[in-house]
């Protein structure tokens, strides 16, 4: 024992700072530590967006989430939107120097949509009926039943194409052992640190730029701030809205601030009282006034959102928006018999910003006479809270300050999960039990075809029905908050919230 | 001696038996489903229902105890929930950590801590003890959390001498190891000074002095040694406490130790991993509170272990 420790104290007594000169090497300051690396059982973002640096998928969403071709050149798909055909690139391996081709893509995914293999994305796969080999560089998909949104599915994380001699040789292990396409290639991971380096058989010519990129786990926002001002990351992620104006004038950082695709909602239950009366919906959502939500919750870093789809996902279509106006939410209350408001409880997380927003809406809710008793719970008793039930009658929320952003970046994630009535808990997140046919119709009849412009017929009608009902109250879209170095180039905040760099991206 | 040896390390077996029986009930009672916040957000019922069999969660808690202890006995502490990898490697590759910047903030913050505790009892009432005593009550009450923070921008930020944090090189301890050691040091000064203060006021220094024994004689040979026995202890219970790993420290330091595995083990109901750090750590306390008797052998001979 006592060896060891002496041992390691000339370890690091000997461990030199810094690698070689004129490396390139980035640091990514991050919030949390990973969960895994095995793309097809990863739910997180921060894992995600490591395990894109080492992996590839047949499509990618880029920096604006818009899809492009990554390991595939194109597709076709039947116009009833069941039938994928996807054609390969040539002349790719993977790191561990086996071919990228059909068969591999075959075994990924049937690995992956296999549920006796309890990975966690296999609810991406599950339209899946199965996946035909049509030739070394052709690969198509069969689907169960129509769906429309099946491309973005494919360029998920959870669709990240794995090299079949890893999952062979690793099993469940694999996690720790990575082997995909990607322009870095897999170091160590440990605790804290992940390391990876440059895939120099990477096959787009000349890149990636940098040599080294390794993730550092730093909880604490201000340390992971100081880290950047220091020079010890070139990247760091989230920066909180607090904070974004002391490294405003820095002349050395470059603040990120743009619009995600992350809605703020709180989502009333719409199967009880008083919430079952649509004006009392609609007053909630007079109510509020939103800019000032944004001024004091995230210091003007947000958007209001005026549509149930916030503005960057597609097929999103301006509604409107409910204007603060306090008299008319109170005669909306009288309305519906409630001239002298009511009591309720707001459920929701124990995280800073999430209980400033909760304590904000419970003072602008008691101006029209509402009395809100707030809930902050610790995140693992709120998800038993949300999903421990078998239906709506036994649900315990009555309102929930939640928000929702599409994983996929499409429309169909970005909605059906919280508007379709299939989608009640615990089988996805409906957490106001909202149920209207038109709406489900609309939503159905968005995934049965890929014709775009049928598609954004049905999600500008979803969107329509759902504001009119208001089923729950609009707040607001969050911004990505990050900050990086002026020497970094290429690298971003993805709308979907995730860490993004770009494959030609370089460091001064 | 080795009889007392052995004979407390057997006693220590139903000491953990009743920890693990507790630990396992506390940690299975605690709200939340760890097969829902494994399986993820957008899992279905058949998804969760796999995960809970996986895990061994649908069968009834006797059983699972009777298998956990089964398995503990045999050192075979299962796999982290969150990250596949065994307990005992993920344990590992925090301990060192904890241990190495637990070392190093005990080592400075005893020796200041009672040099300083010494001078402020043997300058009693005059400047040094008074300077003394307000540096004390000082590094108690300044919160580890802002210390930190300050420290990384004074040295990293605006000098650059040492990192914001990390578990790199030696530079890197320096930061957590000071802030770490800052409250230590100061309990250290106020309960040795006490300790002295009351030591001196003990018959046998007061007949030490009228024999004439030389004042540093009497300080250091009749005072100080037995003013240490209190002070031991409470080394011995710091020690144990900052082995549990320092959350706030880890937290500012970005350091990889065994308090934020913990914190991160409870968020996520990483039921093993939970298990086996609250085992761990009273086996740590039973450990060192057996080094603690042993060392007060050592320091005052007339105490005899039996």
């Amino acid at each position: 024992m006592l060896h060891s420790v002496r041992m390691l104290l000339v370890a690091l007594l000997l461990a030199a700072p810094g690698a070689a000169y004129g490396a390139k090497d980035l640091v990514v300051g991050v919030p949390a530590t990973l969960t895994g690396l095995d793309p097809a059982d990863l739910n997180d973002n921060l894992s995600q967006s490591a395990a894109r640096l080492m992996f590839e998928g047949l499509y990618n969403l880029d920096e604006h989430m818009k899809l492009q071709p990554q390991l595939a050149e194109s597709y076709e798909a039947t116009e009833d939107a069941k039938e994928f055909t996807f054609h390969l690139r040539k002349g790719i391996t993977f790191h561990d120097g086996t071919p990228f081709n059909a068969q591999a893509v075959k075994f990924s995914f049937d690995r992956a949509g296999n549920p006796d293999n309890h990975l966690k994305r296999q609810s991406l796969y599950v339209m899946i009926d199965h996946t035909d080999v049509v030739d070394d560089y052709t690969v198509r998909m069969v689907l169960k039943y129509p769906f429309g949104a099946f491309v973005n599915d494919v360029a998920h994380p959870g669709a990240l194409i794995m090299s079949p001699k890893s999952i062979q040789e690793y099993g469940k292990e694999v996690t720790r052992h990575p082997s995909g396409t990607g322009p870095y290639t897999f170091v160590s991971w440990s605790a804290d640190t992940l390391k990876m380096k440059k895939n120099e058989h990477y096959w787009k010519q000349g890149q990636p730029k940098i040599d080294t990129i390794t993730y550092r786990t730093v909880p604490e926002n201000g340390a992971r701030i100081a880290m950047l001002q220091a020079g010890e990351a070139q990247f760091i992620y989230p920066v909180p809205p607090e904070l974004i104006a002391s490294l405003q004038n820095s002349p050395t950082v470059t603040v990120f601030n743009e619009p995600s695709i992350l809605g703020r909602y709180v989502y009333l239950n719409n199967m009880r009282k008083p919430f079952n009366d649509p004006r009392v919906r609609l007053a909630l959502n007079y109510a509020i006034d939103k800019q000032a939500f944004i001024k004091v919750v995230f210091n003007g870093h947000a958007d209001p959102i005026d549509s149930p789809a916030p503005q960057l996902l597609p097929f999103y279509e301006k509604q409107g928006f409910y204007a603060y106006d306090p008299a008319k939410a109170k005669a909306l209350l009288a309305e519906a018999g409630y001239p002298n408001g009511f009591e309720s409880t707001l459920t929701g997380g124990a995280d800073t910003l999430v209980q400033r927003g909760m304590q904000f809406i419970q003072q602008q809710l008691a101006a029209v006479g509402i009395k809100i008793n707030v809930e902050p719970l610790e995140a693992g008793v709120l998800t038993a809270k949300m999903f421990n039930v078998k239906g709506p009658e036994d649900a315990t929320i009555v309102m929930l300050y939640g928000g929702w952003s599409s994983s996929t970046g499409d429309a169909d994630w970005g909605l059906r999960p919280i508007l379709y009535t299939k989608s009640f808990p615990p089988v996805l997140s409906n957490l106001a039990w909202y149920s209207n046919p038109v709406t489900d119709a609309a939503i159905e009849a968005g995934l049965a075809t890929v014709d775009l412009t049928k598609r954004a017929a049905a999600y500008a009608k979803v969107q329509e029905q759902a504001w009119k009902d208001a089923p729950w109250i609009f707040l607001s879209v969050d911004h990505s908050l990050a900050a990086y170095s002026k020497k970094l180039h290429g690298a971003f905040m993805r709308p979907d919230q995730q860490f993004y760099l770009r494959t030609d991206a370089s460091l001064d | 001696m080795i009889d007392y040896l052995i004979r407390r390390l057997v006693g220590t077996i139903p000491v953990l038996l009743a920890v693990s029986l507790f630990v396992f009930l506390f940690v299975h009672l605690l709200p939340g489903d760890p097969a829902r916040l494994v399986a993820g957000p957008d899992a279905t019922p058949q998804d969760i229902a796999a995960v809970r069999a996986d895990m061994g969660l649908d069968r009834p808690l006797v059983v699972q105890y009777l298998r956990y202890l089964g398995q503990t006995v045999q050192f075979q502490l299962g796999r982290s929930i969150k990250t596949h990898q065994t307990v005992a490697e993920l344990i590992g590759e925090r301990f060192m950590p904890t241990l190495l910047l637990t070392v190093f903030a005990m080592v400075w913050s005893v020796i200041g801590g009672v040099a300083v505790g010494v001078l402020s009892g043997v300058k009693r009432g005059r400047w040094q003890d008074q300077l003394a005593m307000v540096l004390a009550i000082s590094g108690i009450s300044f919160p580890g959390f802002w210390l930190g923070l300050l420290l990384i921008d004074l040295f990293s930020v605006r000098l650059g001498w040492l990192p914001t944090g990390g578990y790199e090189s030696w530079q890197s301890f320096v930061l957590p190891a000071f802030t770490l050691g800052t409250g230590v040091a100061a309990v250290m000064a106020r309960f040795t000074r006490s300790a002295f203060v009351e030591i001196t006021a003990e018959d046998y220094v007061r007949t030490a002095r009228a024999k004439g024994v030389p004042e540093r004689l009497v300080v250091w040979k009749h005072t100080l040694r037995n003013a240490l026995i209190p002070v031991i202890t409470l080394t011995g219970l710091q020690f144990g406490f900052l082995l549990g790993g320092a959350i706030v420290v880890e937290t500012v330091f970005a350091w990889p130790g065994l308090g934020r595995l913990l914190v991160d083990s409870v968020s996520y109901r990483d039921y093993p991993v939970i298990q086996a750090e609250i085992l761990l750590f009273s086996f740590e306390f039973v450990l060192i509170n057996l080094i603690v008797d042993l060392l007060y052998a050592v320091v005052n001979p007339e105490i005899r272990l039996r």
